[in-house]
């Protein structure tokens, strides 16, 4: 099968629930969330975050990514055609699962953060395996 | 008039949400792939494509004459059989995109930057389309 085309997807303005000090534009990431027995999978597009401007937070079952770019990067360019805007990036999720705290993971390459939230023990113990006899 | 401060990366943002609404309006930006970003840094053009979860040698890159064509191949993660997805946001799958420079190039001289999945070009202008600074002769 043939791959298809890809299509842009636009990026979408956030508003950020609290006041920042920081000025400028948010961008809500696209991202991918998955969920297999143990863990859940968040992978984001967050292109121009380096990997130490990369925030998560996790409080209760609310989870918020935020992703900072580099703003030097664009010293002395002026712009002569724009088809995307530039910032950062920001997106808040609630979980259904409860959350194992210390076993987070997060990595960021190529400006794509991948998060690994393993289930806690509980949660995953609430799982009832019916086996056949 | 109020004295308002505004950063240099904020006056960016907003020269380029400008330039957004102008050339594309309510109807929002084009859905081309990667979307780019044109900037002029004065001895050359720089171009800038948002093209994360792609490897360097995913991306082809051309020159010619005033045009850069710029192509690849953004892969598909396979799943493991167990995972259910909640989402899935993030598109996969084959690109070619062509833009046109609004000027004259020194084509073999471009270079290209892939950084935080953001690929950077810098196309050269041809010399004689550089700015250039006259000096004043003594008399």
């Amino acid at each position: 099968m043939a791959p298809n085309e890809l299509e842009a997807r636009p990026k979408q303005k956030v508003e950020r629930r609290e006041e920042t000090t920081r000025p400028g534009a948010y961008f809500q990431p696209a991202v991918d969330i998955l969920e297999t027995r143990d863990e859940l999978v968040l992978v984001a597009d967050m292109p121009g975050v380096p990997s130490d401007g990369v925030d998560v937070d996790l409080e209760g079952d609310e989870l918020s990514i935020e992703g900072r770019v580099r703003t030097g990067d664009y010293d002395g360019l002026k712009p002569l055609y724009c088809e995307y805007g530039v910032g950062s990036y920001y997106r808040r999720f609630t979980l259904g699962e409860m959350i194992d705290r210390d076993g987070i993971k997060a990595q960021m390459k190529n400006g794509v953060l991948e998060l690994r939230l393993p289930k806690a023990e509980r949660a995953r113990a609430r799982r009832i395996t019916v086996e056949t006899a | 008039m109020a004295l308002v401060y505004l950063d240099p990366f904020e006056q960016l943002q907003t020269e380029l949400d400008r330039m957004l609404d102008a050339a594309f309006g309510p109807a929002g930006p084009s859905r081309l792939f990667p979307p780019v970003n044109v900037f002029d840094a004065g001895e050359a053009y720089v171009v800038k494509a948002e093209l994360p979860g792609v490897t360097p040698d995913q991306i082809g890159i051309e020159v010619e004459d005033d045009t850069l064509t710029l192509r690849g191949e953004r892969p598909f993660a396979e799943p493991s059989r167990e995972a259910a997805y909640h989402r899935r946001e993030r598109g996969s799958g084959q690109f070619r995109r062509v833009v046109r420079i609004p000027g004259r190039l020194e084509s073999n001289e471009a270079k290209a930057e892939y950084r935080d999945g953001v690929l950077t070009v810098r196309l050269p202008k041809a010399k004689e389309a550089r700015p250039r600074r006259v000096q004043i002769q003594a008399a």
